[in-house]
């Protein structure tokens, strides 16, 4: 029988920096890897990989009709036509939200997210709270977004749980007619294409 | 093992890890179809969320067909099969609990339903 | 697996907490986990389901109270061991050099 009292248990691993370190060290030595391409591929996330990408897929559904009805069929092929598609979005889901339907996205098992379009997740994303409760109470959630989702409204909460990944296609907002792509794009916030958040208005 | 260079990674990060099969199957559902989620209660990998267990949905799309990570993850191959997004009323999930007008799409693989009876 | 990364449903986890404009990487060794992670996928050591077995099956405790990158240092070097490319001891040794280093 064991004895003890666990409940005061450190379960978190110590210096957990320096462990990453001897592994990366390990791995090197052992030729499994290479630090100069780890370098490259932190230097692309940070550089490359993140929601201005998504927010180019939007603006060009809001201002050209077939792209929109492309990317609605075909989400792959038309992310794909604007050079999105990669590493965790190998396969694209665009959802389309309107006035009776809002679409949020989260995945309750882990953090499945689509990188090349939105980057990598947020903390909030992959966290406990997000992924326990959007399911079973999506309007509560939402509303700490600041979101006040109408009761004749559609909530719709997609669950990630394949290798499907989904972009929210959110409407565009009202006084943007004399906006080009560019401008549009600026307008398409991270959250608005996850579904916790709207496009911003262009009084802003 | 084949060791990333950094001339490798664009590729690989433009590449990913493709689950897609290129393999004819037949589906098990269509879009429209009824089914039940099985009653999974496996120690082994798998991507069936509990909250879906024994509930019954209606599949909306069938995406075709992917590696099964319920094999994959434990080196038995990818048994590959397809896999549907399945829609639930939040009233079906989550009884007086769930929005009446609320919905929860989950994509599962042919393995995880059965036809609702 | 019924593990403890199966939340979606469960009651009193609280709000959900938002840092603005938030960092990728909080601090350098989550970046170099990151780059890790990917060169070992690239490398044939693990494909994704591979990946995520491991972190269900972390500690309940540890799963719900390590960082984010912690749980990918987790099945990152569970995978490796298992591989055959390093063994446990190695890292705790080189674990355990690091942090006397960083002590004297």
């Amino acid at each position: 029988m064991k004895h003890g009292n666990h409940t005061h248990a450190n379960v978190l691993i110590p210096e957990v920096g320096l462990r990453v370190k001897a592994l990366e060290s390990l791995l090197a030595e052992k030729k499994a890897i290479d630090p100069a391409a780890l370098d490259l591929i932190v230097e692309t996330f940070e550089t490359q990989m993140g929601p201005k990408n998504g927010a180019k897929v939007v603006a060009k559904a809001w201002t050209d009709p077939d792209y929109r009805k492309w990317l609605l069929e075909d989400g792959t092929a038309a992310i794909k036509s604007l050079g999105y598609i990669g590493v965790q979005g190998e396969n694209m889901v665009a959802l389309e939200n309107t006035p009776k339907v809002h679409n949020v996205v989260v995945c309750t098992l882990c953090s499945c997210y689509p990188w090349p379009t939105l980057g990598l997740p947020p903390i909030w994303f992959k966290s406990a709270p997000y992924r326990a409760r959007v399911v079973i109470e999506p309007r509560s959630v939402l509303k700490e977004f600041g979101l006040d989702i109408a009761d004749d409204v559609e909530v719709r909460v997609w669950d990630s749980t394949a290798e499907l990944r989904y972009l929210v296609l959110p409407m565009r907002p009202a006084g943007t007619e004399n906006m080009g792509e560019r401008e549009l794009a600026a307008l398409v916030t991270r959250d608005s294409m996850i579904g916790t958040g709207l496009a911003q208005s262009p009084s802003r | 093992m084949n060791m990333l260079t950094t001339a490798m990674v664009p590729t690989v990060l433009a590449t990913g890890d493709p689950a897609r099969v290129d393999a004819k199957i037949a589906p098990k559902f269509k879009a429209g179809d009824r089914v039940t989620v099985v009653n999974l209660n496996k120690v082994e990998h798998n991507r069936l969320p509990a909250y879906i267990r024994g509930k019954v949905g209606t599949v909306t799309f069938d995406h075709g067909v992917f590696v099964f990570p319920d094999t994959s993850a434990h080196r038995k191959g990818p048994k590959p099969q397809h896999v549907y997004t399945v829609v639930f009323t939040a009233r079906e999930l989550w009884g007086e609990a769930g929005h009446p007008q609320d919905r929860m799409y989950v994509d599962a693989w042919d393995d995880y339903l059965e036809p609702a009876s | 697996m019924n593990g403890i990364h199966d939340v979606g449903g469960r009651h009193g986890f609280g709000p959900v907490v938002v840092e603005e404009n938030e960092p990728y990487f909080h601090e350098e060794w989550e970046g170099r986990m990151l780059a890790m992670m990917i060169a070992c996928f690239a490398a044939g050591i693990y494909n994704v389901d591979q990946f995520r077995h491991p972190i269900e099956k972390m500690d309940p405790r540890h799963y719900l109270m390590s960082s984010y990158y912690e749980k990918w240092l987790c099945t990152v070097e569970q995978n490796c061991i298992d591989a055959g490319i390093v063994t446990r001891e190695e890292v705790d040794a080189r674990h355990a050099q690091l942090m006397r280093g960083k002590a004297a």
